[in-house]
């Protein structure tokens, strides 16, 4: 799992590449969280994400929380079909607004500013 | 934040570090920086933690429980810096084999926690397992730390509930069920818009705790079909989900799959009510497998005869050992476990007497199991159902003991209504009990009307449909001879065994099966209907589908176009429910009139008003429910007539008045084709003559007064 960070227009995107499972995941949260503005607006690329575990549903659900506790605001983008199936079911679904890339997900977060 | 002490580890063993565990809660919990492993045994002398990687059939570590690591029978230790996602655990148990005395220790076998929130091994249905491994139902830590959205069980009064008893698979395996996630709890939350629309407000579903689908599974002789142990009665743990009931339990998620759906139903206004079965478990008698119980305390778990051989209560081999303290606090532990982390509403207890007997088998006065879940305060806004009876010949329908929390699966309502629906003599007196709630049964005990859980049909017998067209059972699908299944189902194929394009036939089968659902929703009690019976659907005869995983168990969503007409019935019927508290009430009736209306509460009539005809010969009955009685008097509803002919004449029955300045007005009249069979709330029809009606042969009749 590799945890990238990038300013594009202005916003702050974070690339998670590989499998967020139970191994990947403490370093993963805490990589995000390290390099991560939570009281900004965040755009989580997903498209590189083959695989997120029960665990790794946990990060995602965890870094929600905290973007709220600051006033932030996040988006998930390009989420994986299984992946974004597998959120559903498991209750997930309703964590972050999804958005088919990462342009579109700056665009919503720009309208909603 | 501060830094507990009890964070570090006290102890190496070879490259795992270590400490002292707490004994409770048992089971495997994830604590700071490790996971904490509690078991219990009273007669074991050693044992062992062993853990595996996920899948994997070799465990790569095996950690005995030190010295320090017991408290009185537990066994608890805290082992750091584990993996618990990717992680299956089990134990090794050391003590005396000597089953004259109870005890069946094999140092040599790995046995799955009792306690396991999670278990891996069949996470996919139907997926052949290894067979090699010499462990197969694995341990597995569990995430308990859902995301509720500020979700709370729903609490609906009990008088208030229309209960739909479904199978996960049988619901949505169909082709025709059209989600995306077949058989699963995800496929039944794809389905809720269908049971908001049909009405009902609570779903039971059929065991769902963890079992083995490939238990006793074989060749059925007569169609070369692979039988299973497909409806699950059959535990392995008590507190971990069937994984393979879960579209993501090949991902380890089923636990979030299964509160997401919880959680979406209430939501919806939907309780969730478990079928859990607590008579005995998947170990089966002397010659079953070792999973868990047996190889941990086979004394302290099941019921044994003197010789040391399993009592078999329960039909399956062996008897769980209920009302011994330690197993009675295990199963107390079990349910809070369920109502308060997975949000369930309620339980129905399967074979429940078998509760309700002594170490020995013998049936207690107060069962101590019973009497903790009547009061137990996690539970206390649980409704908590008894099918009261065993295979042992116990028969407690009306005798249940129940500290008044207990309600029973009324097999009495049942058996008459199905009489009396096909026609018996002689069931005039019995109907006017179960349509009151059965108070020959319970008022005298002083227990509600809510202690009668009323059912025509459930997973165990014929479907409705095949209650109508079947005389005999068919159940040689399941290599057994049709021996199998029960012989006494009062059913009656209305003069054709089985499937037929008589219009005639058919015509009547319809108005029977809505002969039979008005008698559940006109009565006082809690209905619940079998799922698939308001779509018509059949068994093809098969009243005991157990082994059937295939189109026999399978709900079949064509019928939904083909039985609109029985689908709508059902709809407006249960709408009607809901609609009118008079047929909701909580007390039992006093059949005087308390709020001075000029009614009685109800009153019985026959083709004559006024005059009931109980007669041995008498098949026609008829009631009046007075409006100003609902719920004891304490809120107002319309007055409702019900005009019962299951006579295969005609009869004109004779109409009490309606209360002054209102009409009497159809709701529906199951003799007639739509749209004139059922009207829907609110659009009843206006009768021509007030004097009389006329109710077709073998028909029922509800009117309103408006």
């Amino acid at each position: 799992m590799q945890v990238s960070r990038e300013i594009k227009n202005g916003v702050q995107v974070i690339t998670l590449s590989g499998k967020l499972d139970g191994t990947t995941s403490p370093k993963a949260q805490e990589e995000i969280l390290a390099s991560l503005d939570t009281a900004s607006q965040v755009v989580i690329d997903m498209s590189r994400c083959s695989y997120v575990s029960s665990a790794g549903l946990r990060v995602l659900l965890n870094l929600a929380k905290i973007l709220a506790r600051n006033s932030g605001q996040g988006v998930l983008a390009g989420l994986v079909a299984e992946v974004a199936d597998v959120m559903k079911i498991t209750g997930f679904g309703n964590v972050f607004p999804c958005y088919a890339d990462v342009d579109t997900g700056i665009a919503a977060l720009k309208r909603k500013k | 934040m501060m830094t507990r002490v009890d964070s570090y580890p006290t102890h190496i063993y070879k490259e795992f570090k270590l400490r002292p565990g707490r004994p409770l809660p048992f089971g495997a919990t994830i604590v700071p920086g490790g996971v904490n492993f509690s078991i219990y045994s009273s007669h074991a002398i050693d044992c062992e933690l062993v853990l595996f990687r996920k899948h994997e059939p070799k465990a790569f570590a095996r950690i005995p429980f030190m010295r320090d690591f017991k408290i009185g029978n537990v066994y608890t230790m805290v082992v750091f810096d584990l993996d618990y996602e990717n992680l299956e655990y089990g134990y090794t148990m050391d003590g005396p084999f000597d089953p004259g005395r109870g005890h069946r220790f094999d140092g040599t076998r790995i046995l799955m926690d009792p306690y396991a929130k999670a278990t891996g091994g069949r996470d996919e249905w139907g997926k052949e397992p290894d067979w090699n491994n010499v462990y197969q139902h694995r341990a597995r830590i569990a995430f308990d730390d859902f995301d509720w959205e500020g979700d709370h069980p729903l609490e609906i009064p009990f008088e208030d509930l229309i209960v739909y008893e479904l199978h996960v698979r049988s619901f949505t395996c169909h082709e025709s069920s059209q989600v995306k996630h077949k058989g699963t709890f995800a496929g039944i939350v794809e389905k809720i818009h269908y049971l908001k629309e049909l009405g009902v407000n609570c779903i039971e579903l059929m065991p769902i705790h963890a079992f083995d689908e490939f238990e006793n599974s074989r060749l059925s002789p007569a169609t070369g079909k692979r039988l299973m142990n497909y409806w699950g009665y059959s535990n392995l743990g008590f507190f971990a989900p069937k994984a393979g009931y879960a579209a993501t339990g090949k991902f380890g998620m089923e636990i979030d799959e299964l509160k997401n759906l919880v959680r979406e139903l209430h939501r919806n206004g939907i309780e969730v009510l478990l079928d859990v079965v607590f008579n005995h478990t998947a170990e089966g008698n002397e010659q079953g497998p070792y999973i868990s119980y047996r190889g941990i305390d086979n004394q302290t778990y099941y019921m044994l005869t003197p010789e040391g051989y399993y009592f078999n209560f329960s039909g399956c081999g062996n008897t769980l050992n209920c009302n011994n303290p330690i197993v009675r606090n295990m199963i107390l532990d079990c349910l809070r476990y369920w109502a308060s982390e997975y949000h369930i509403d309620g339980f129905r207890f399967d074979l429940a007497s078998i509760l309700g007997r002594d170490q020995n088998g013998a049936p207690m006065n107060n069962p101590p199991l019973l009497e903790s879940l009547a009061f137990d305060p996690v539970l206390g806004k649980c409704k908590l159902i008894a099918e009261a009876w065993d295979a042992g010949g116990l028969y407690q329908v009306g005798s249940f003991p129940n500290w008044g929390r207990w309600a029973e699966w009324n097999g009495r309502f049942r058996d008459d209504v199905r009489r009396f629906v096909k026609g018996d003599a002689g069931l005039a007196k019995a109907i006017i009990q179960r349509v009151e709630g059965s108070p020959d049964l319970y008022h005298s005990q002083g227990r509600s009307t809510s202690s009668s859980i009323n059912f025509i049909t459930c997973h165990d017998g014929f479907t409705l449909m095949d209650l109508v067209s079947y005389n005999d059972k068919h159940n040689e699908a399941n290599g057994e001879d049709n021996r199998d299944g029960s012989n006494d189902n009062c059913s009656w194929n209305c003069g054709c065994e089985g499937a037929t394009d008589d219009p005639g036939i058919a015509f009547l089968r319809r108005k029977q099966m809505k002969n039979a659902v008005t008698i559940l929703m006109v009565s006082q009690g809690i209905p619940m209907l079998l799922s698939g019976d308001e779509l018509g659907n059949t068994q093809f005869g098969n009243n005991n589908a157990y082994c059937q995983d295939n189109e026999i168990s399978w709900l079949d969503w064509t019928l939904l176009e083909a039985n609109q007409e029985l689908y709508n019935y059902f709809k407006n019927m249960i709408a009607f429910r809901h609609a009118h508290p008079v047929l909701r009430g909580k007390e039992h009736f006093r059949n005087v009139d308390y709020v001075a209306s000029g009614y009685p509460d109800i009153s019985w009539h026959g083709t004559r008003a006024w005059q009931a005809d109980v007669s041995e010969h008498s098949r026609c009955v008829a009631y009046l429910l007075c409006g100003k009685h609902a719920k004891s008097g304490t809120c107002e509803d319309s007055t409702i007539y019900v005009a019962m002919n299951m006579h295969w004449e005609m009869h004109g029955f004779e109409l009490p008045a309606p209360p002054p300045g209102e009409n009497w007005h159809v709701f529906a009249n199951t003799d007639l084709a739509p749209p004139c069979d059922i009207w829907g709330v609110g659009h009843e029809q206006p009768l021509v003559n007030e004097q009389q009606v006329l109710a077709g042969p073998r028909s029922v009749l509800v009117l309103v007064a408006k």
